[in-house]
């Protein structure tokens, strides 16, 4: 008794397509951090008869099957469903009353072709053109918007969106950024500031996103990039500096290195590039105002200049009084995602609300018998893909752990109870129930068909495009079932 | 295509056999990466390697529990391919393209000084490598020379 020979594993995600922020969140001029793509395709391609994995697609827990049933159904159910849906806020005026403000991850969906974000694409069309795209002045697709951006916050995802905004379609014509998303973006915009209240060492930014930007002139994007001198002094405080120490200072330490280089390069040739992107540090957005023209829009992010006070890697941005008006036609908000509790989990003491995560000991959920979480909704919203893995190691350990317990505790089975229950478990049981509910689920090679169908010579833009996303779950299902 | 198939195959199946009081001792280990296997055309010639005229170096990489594993290592070849010609567990995650630091090895000092100089987008990735040392490199960015005959390569904890 009690021997494991083999795990079945049976991935179930919400849309039709899996990867999560693989597919929605990582740009799409990154291409090569999309790569762990291929090692979960060939999990599907090595199948046998011991242990296999199956995908079903198209199937929303909490909407489409309760979390108690699939834990009734499963000896052990995992959550690793992320942070996608929500983020943290400012908590200042304007932010939820005017338009032309979204949150960053909004904007992020919207142009990786997210199904639920398409209607971000008109208000992002009217920010940057002054118009409800109705009106078609046929501009040319290399027009570059007079837009001012403020992206707030100073973390990957902020960057990103600035070389987003930056390159445009010319930069982007040969990513898997969809086609409509670059008729929207055309040439790209004038200006883009990102703000962020700490100083430059503090910045959530790695240095491969910042060294991109450092970049977008040398690439063609004709967009300068900009940091000032005086913010760099500012912010490097004594406590900056001990943070700069050591083995443990080295990223931070080349960060601030780049960033010098950067601020003496800024010369009047530059005043010939249509563009601009620039980091702006210890600025702390205090309110939005709308325009004097439309108060219903968002006109300028009023932010108070702050000084770094306090000890190493526990410095508080404090404000000096001082301020500064950034003129603003689209606002992203960049601070964060934060995970949401699955329905059915809101009134368990499963959630931890203050900190967006479901409370678990290495990977087992509190208060749940077969429950284990992994990856953002484990941890928080940080890390790289990489930091992943070591998580999931993690859970998986406490999961076998946790078998091993299991196994070695049972009773053996009475033959007839065998026979009945095996039909109702696992992998059976849940397709049983969800063909019984109408739930029309994808499996994996009617995901491999809409993943062909992307990849359709006619659909695509040229030779280099990758693929032209389906935008809505309708066509993905249509692809899937052809 | 299905020269390449069959050999991850072989593999999927020996880790589902094992019984569970097996991995309970160890690590969770995920052998070969089959994924790998798709992405390097050459890996095609794997059965008949031996009978290939390539020129190998012996070189041992050290896994994070400390057991030596020896290997053939095809001059030319950067060392997470060799890693993963020979089984041994090496994440190279975004596929060698200096997209992460997954393929993080660590060197003796008197071989890392030989080794062709960092571009700044290897430093980048090595920022964000666990425990990075004085003498880490990237296995995606490393080629195999003759020189490398016999050395040893320690592949780091991942923090897990």
């Amino acid at each position: 008794f009690g021997v494991v020979t083999g795990i079945d594993v049976d991935i179930i995600e919400r849309l039709p397509t899996p990867y999560g922020l693989v597919r929605y969140g990582v740009a799409p001029d990154h291409p090569e951090v999309k790569n762990v793509e291929n090692d979960f395709a060939a999990l599907f391609e090595n199948q046998n008869d011991a242990s296999s994995v199956s995908y079903y697609g198209n199937v929303s827990v909490g909407k489409d099957i309760s979390l108690s049933k699939l834990q009734s159904l499963y000896d052990v159910v995992i959550l690793a469903y992320g942070c996608q849906a929500a983020c943290k806020r400012l908590g200042i005026p304007g932010e939820d009353s005017l338009e032309g403000v979204l949150r960053a991850r909004e904007f992020v969906a919207w142009y990786n072709g997210h199904p639920e974000y398409g209607h971000i694409g008109s208000i992002v069309q009217k920010c940057l053109w002054n118009t409800s795209g109705d009106d078609e002045r046929e501009l040319d697709s290399s027009a570059i918007s007079p837009a001012r951006v403020v992206v707030i916050g100073q973390g990957n995802v902020a960057l990103d969106c600035a070389r987003i905004l930056a390159k445009g379609k010319p930069g982007l014509i040969d990513t898997d950024t969809p086609s409509q998303v670059l008729d929207i973006l055309k040439g790209g915009v004038s200006h883009v500031s990102v703000v962020g209240r700490r100083g430059h060492i503090q910045g959530a930014f790695t240095i491969k996103e910042l060294r991109e930007l450092t970049k977008l002139k040398d690439e063609g994007n004709n967009a300068t990039f900009i940091v000032r001198r005086e913010e760099l002094e500012r912010g490097m405080t004594d406590s900056s500096k001990e943070e700069l120490k050591g083995a443990a200072g080295r990223p931070k330490t080349r960060i601030d290195k780049l960033l010098q280089d950067s601020s003496k390069l800024y010369h009047s040739s530059d005043e010939d590039s249509k563009k601009q992107v620039e980091l702006r540090f210890l600025m702390s957005p205090v309110s939005l105002v709308p325009k004097d023209s439309n108060s219903d829009r968002v006109g300028n992010v009023i932010c108070e200049r702050t000084k770094l006070e306090g000890e190493a890697f526990n410095q508080k941005a404090v404000g000096t009084g001082e301020t500064e008006s950034f003129p603003a036609d689209l606002v992203l908000v960049s601070i964060g995602y934060k995970g949401m509790p699955l329905e059915g989990m809101e009134e368990s003491q499963m959630f931890d609300q203050s900190k967006g995560v479901v409370v678990n000991e290495h990977g087992k959920v509190f208060g749940a018998d077969n429950l284990f979480v992994t990856g953002w909704i484990k941890r928080g919203p940080t890390g790289i893909i990489g930091t992943n893995i070591m998580d999931s190691k993690d859970t998986a350990n406490s999961i076998m752990s946790f078998l091993d317990l299991k196994n070695n505790n049972a009773q053996p089975q009475s033959s007839s109870s065998e026979d009945e229950s095996e039909s109702l478990f696992g992998r059976n049981g849940l397709e049983e129930f969800l063909k019984s509910n109408n739930v029309e689920f994808v499996n994996w090679e009617q995901y491999l068909r809409i993943e062909s169908s992307e990849k359709e010579p006619s659909r695509l833009r040229s030779g280099d495009h990758p693929r032209e996303k389906f935008l809505s779950v309708e066509d993905m299902l249509i692809a899937a079932k052809g | 295509m299905t020269s390449l198939l069959s050999r991850p195959a072989s593999l999927a199946a020996s880790i589902a056999m094992r019984p569970l009081h097996q991995a309970k001792s160890s690590k969770i280990k995920v052998s070969a990466r089959p994924s790998m296997v798709f992405k390097r055309p050459e890996l095609g010639n794997l059965g008949l390697r031996s009978f290939s005229s390539k020129e190998t170096v012996t070189i041992t990489y050290i896994d994070a529990s400390g057991d030596e594993h020896p290997v053939q290592a095809e001059v030319g070849k950067h060392l997470l391919d060799v890693a993963h010609d020979n089984n041994i567990e090496l994440e190279g995650a975004c596929g060698g393209e200096l997209a992460c630091s997954t393929c993080h090895l660590v060197f003796d000092q008197d071989v890392y000084d030989t080794l062709p100089p960092k571009s700044d987008e290897e430093e980048d990735m090595l920022d964000l490598a666990f425990e990075l040392t004085e003498t880490s490199r990237l296995g995606c960015q490393i080629r195999v020379t003759k020189k490398f005959d016999g050395i040893k390569i320690r592949i780091p904890d991942d923090g897990y």
